[in-house]
């Protein structure tokens, strides 16, 4: 927690780059510079905090399929698009699969600070929250899977009845289960549980 | 030497001597011998055998052989016959009758003798006729062989070339096809020759085709058209066709000939050439005029982006007091503005060539070529290309490709202008002389015509009438047309639809 924050900037442009990297070193935020995608997580560590600066137009492989590469392997860094010229429907994917901001080239330096800012907020949330999750998780993945699966329909609103019907099950097995599960995950209630269950989704599997 | 004298003496002495004094001897022999039964049965003499002696020696011996035998008989029948028997002389009673028996047997034999070679000369006449007759007919014979041969030489030499060949009569009926036009088409050409043709061809180059097969019957004249042909395959490829017409001697037209020559490949270089040249030339053509300005844009955008931020970091910079990297910071301003106004200066040399290609150009045969190249759009669009071009113009010097680049921008616009309005889709070419010094082209269409007041401002920059236009095609036009020193204007045609007319300066 205590790295800096860094902005990964990706164009293939050297002048941008440098442009980029000298405007954020003038307002005092760390970057680093990439001329490609591949560059780019060639050398990445994703426990770094951060965020990307992303041309749209990359050689080899564009800014939008590089964030559909990052989506499918849920990986969470916030995403800035710029572009000389963006039509609408590249905007508008973009945005839907989690990207930050789409500034169009040239952008005001206040536009591409807030949008840093924001993404900025955003990774530290996710990864505060992915450190609070972290404990959760681990208890989840000592669950047996037996008791996973009777958490989950524990946690769906079903009642020991009906959870030792559909798992075929004696209702006192499905208690036993019950109580192991809520040891194990230091539920203090039912009502503790079902908050945790919804925060592991939340930071996906 | 010798010898060929001697023989030639004997030979002589053979046949003018010794051949009729034997013929002679042989027939006035038979006669005394038969006449001597008779000698003393009959009062009179009997000369008679004799004559026939004379007749006999004239006939089979000539003149010299009847002379002889006339002596012989004479001598004979004086000896012999005539009293006083037994010696030369005559008594007075018989001198009339031995006269008249020589006279007589001279004058007959005479006879004989000139019957005898008029008969000799006729025969020889008529031997000497058949022999020529009988020549002729062997030399007739020789030269229809050798005809027949050279016919068939001919055809498998037709057959040999591998070219698509074929033939017609005087009426137009094609009567021949080559054994590889066979094996391409499928089939020979057959029917009528306007039609035979056409029916092998790319649907798009049918027209243009019969309309110069027309052309060429009616003036009897050779023609020379390129052309796509269906193969026996259904794929088509390039053919150079040339129709050519025999005449003969009076100077009547006897059969057309033609010949197919395949082209396909050079069509495909020059096709590729064609197309190389279009990339690299830097007069824009209408399709890639958006992709165009969207690259300019982008690389325009890439150094003023980097010479926004750079100068919002300069400010924070200087805000901050660090003149070092404020400094640097500026120094980079510089350069990417630099290199904003290079980008701007490539853009303009795109269009305003410094030091532009001038060559002495035909401008009818450009647009020429410029109509093979719009073949296919034309056919695509459903328009028809009309070609209205002066007679002996002026050459004009001009850069080809880049002139060529205006006409073929000019002709796209026409037949998307047409695109929206009815049939006819007629786009329409002139050429002409405008003065002295300059020629004027014309590119005319049928479409709606364009606003008097768009008219005016239709070569502007980013000016356009179209919706997926960039508004920079015409403005490219002008730009080369200005640099060669002409004029480019445009006015609405009658009755309807726009004309764009360019002049050019007549070479020095």
């Amino acid at each position: 927690m205590s790295q800096r924050e860094t902005v990964f900037i990706v164009d293939d442009d050297a002048a941008i780059r440098e442009g980029l990297s000298n405007l954020l070193e003038a307002v005092g935020v760390v970057s680093e510079t990439f001329p490609c995608a591949e560059d780019f997580l060639r050398h990445w560590d994703p426990g770094r905090p951060g965020c990307l600066v992303l041309d749209a137009r990359l050689p080899g492989m564009t800014g939008v399929e590089f964030q559909e590469k990052l989506n499918s392997s849920a990986t969470h860094i916030p995403i800035i698009f710029m572009t000389a010229h963006g039509d609408v429907p590249m905007v508008r994917k973009v945005m839907k699969a989690g990207a930050i901001e789409f500034l169009t080239k040239p952008f005001e330096k206040q536009e591409l600070l807030v949008a840093i800012e924001h993404a900025f907020a955003q990774d530290r949330a996710r990864r505060a929250e992915d450190a609070a999750v972290a404990p959760i998780r681990a208890r989840y993945e000592s669950l047996t899977p037996r008791e996973r699966e009777v958490m989950q329909l524990v946690t769906a609103g079903l009642l020991n009845k009906q959870i030792a019907a559909e798992l075929e099950l004696s209702e006192i097995m499905v208690k036993v289960h019950r109580r192991n599960v809520l040891e194990k995950m230091q539920a203090e209630s039912l009502a503790d549980l079902v908050k945790m269950t919804e925060r592991i989704r939340a930071v996906g599997h | 030497m010798e010898a060929t004298r001697l023989e030639r003496i004997s030979e002589w002495i053979i046949q003018q001597v010794l051949r009729p004094t034997a013929i002679a001897g042989f027939f006035v022999l038979i006669a005394f011998l038969w006449t001597i039964p008779f000698q003393h049965s009959i009062a009179y003499p009997f000369p008679f055998l004799f004559l026939g002696a004379v007749m006999g020696s004239a006939w089979f011996g000539g003149i010299v052989s009847g002379s002889i035998a006339v002596v012989v008989s004479t001598l004979l029948i004086d000896y012999f016959l005539v009293p006083p028997l037994y010696s030369l002389s005559i008594s007075g009673l018989s001198k009339s009758f031995f006269a008249a028996f020589t006279i007589c047997a001279f004058a007959m034999m005479l006879v004989v003798a000139s019957r005898r070679r008029a008969e000799r000369a006729v025969r020889e006449a008529r031997d000497q006729l058949e022999a020529r007759v009988e020549e002729r007919t062997a030399e007739l014979r020789q030269s229809n062989l050798e005809l027949e041969e050279s016919a068939r030489r001919l055809r498998t030499l037709a057959d040999a070339i591998p070219q698509q060949m074929w033939s017609a009569s005087a009426d137009g009926m094609m009567d021949y096809s080559n054994q590889h036009l066979v094996e391409a088409l499928g089939a020979p050409l057959t029917g009528a020759l306007p039609d035979a043709l056409p029916r092998i061809l790319h649907p798009v180059d049918e027209r243009l085709v019969r309309h110069a097969w027309n052309s060429a019957l009616a003036d009897e004249n050779p023609f020379e058209i390129e052309a796509r042909i269906r193969m026996a395959d259904g794929g088509y490829r390039w053919f150079l066709i040339r129709g050519m017409p025999q005449r003969s001697v009076d100077g009547k037209l006897a059969r057309w000939f033609g010949i197919h020559i395949d082209i396909e490949q050079q069509h495909r270089v020059q096709q590729g050439l064609i197309e190389a040249h279009d990339e690299l030339s830097r007069s824009a053509r209408t399709l890639s005029l958006g992709e165009m300005a969207a690259s300019i844009a982008h690389e325009l955008n890439q150094p003023l982006t980097a010479v926004v931020t750079h100068a919002y970091a300069c400010r924070e910079w200087l805000t901050a007091g660090n003149h070092e990297k404020a400094t640097a910071t500026a120094e980079r301003i510089v350069q990417e503005s630099t290199r904003a106004g290079a980008v701007v200066k490539r853009v303009r040399a795109l269009f305003r060539s410094d030091a532009p290609v001038r060559q002495a150009t035909d401008m009818n045969r450009l647009v020429l070529d410029l109509v093979q190249l719009l073949r296919d759009d034309a056919a695509r669009q459903n328009a028809t290309i009309r070609l209205a071009l002066a007679d002996r113009l002026p050459m004009v010097e001009i850069d080809p490709v880049q002139v060529q680049q205006v006409m073929l921008n000019l002709a796209h616009n026409a037949m998307d202008a047409m695109d929206s309005v009815a049939a006819p889709h007629e786009l329409t070419i002139h050429t002409r002389q405008e003065d002295s010094v300059r020629i004027r082209v014309t590119v005319e269409d049928r479409g709606p015509g364009i606003a008097a007041d768009a008219l005016a401002r239709i070569f502007d920059p980013f000016f356009t009438t179209k919706s997926h236009g960039m508004g920079m095609g015409l403005a490219i036009c002008r730009s080369i047309i200005e640099s060669h020193d002409g004029r480019i204007w445009a006015e609405a045609a009658a009755p309807q639809g726009t004309a764009f007319h360019f002049t050019l300066p007549v070479r020095a």
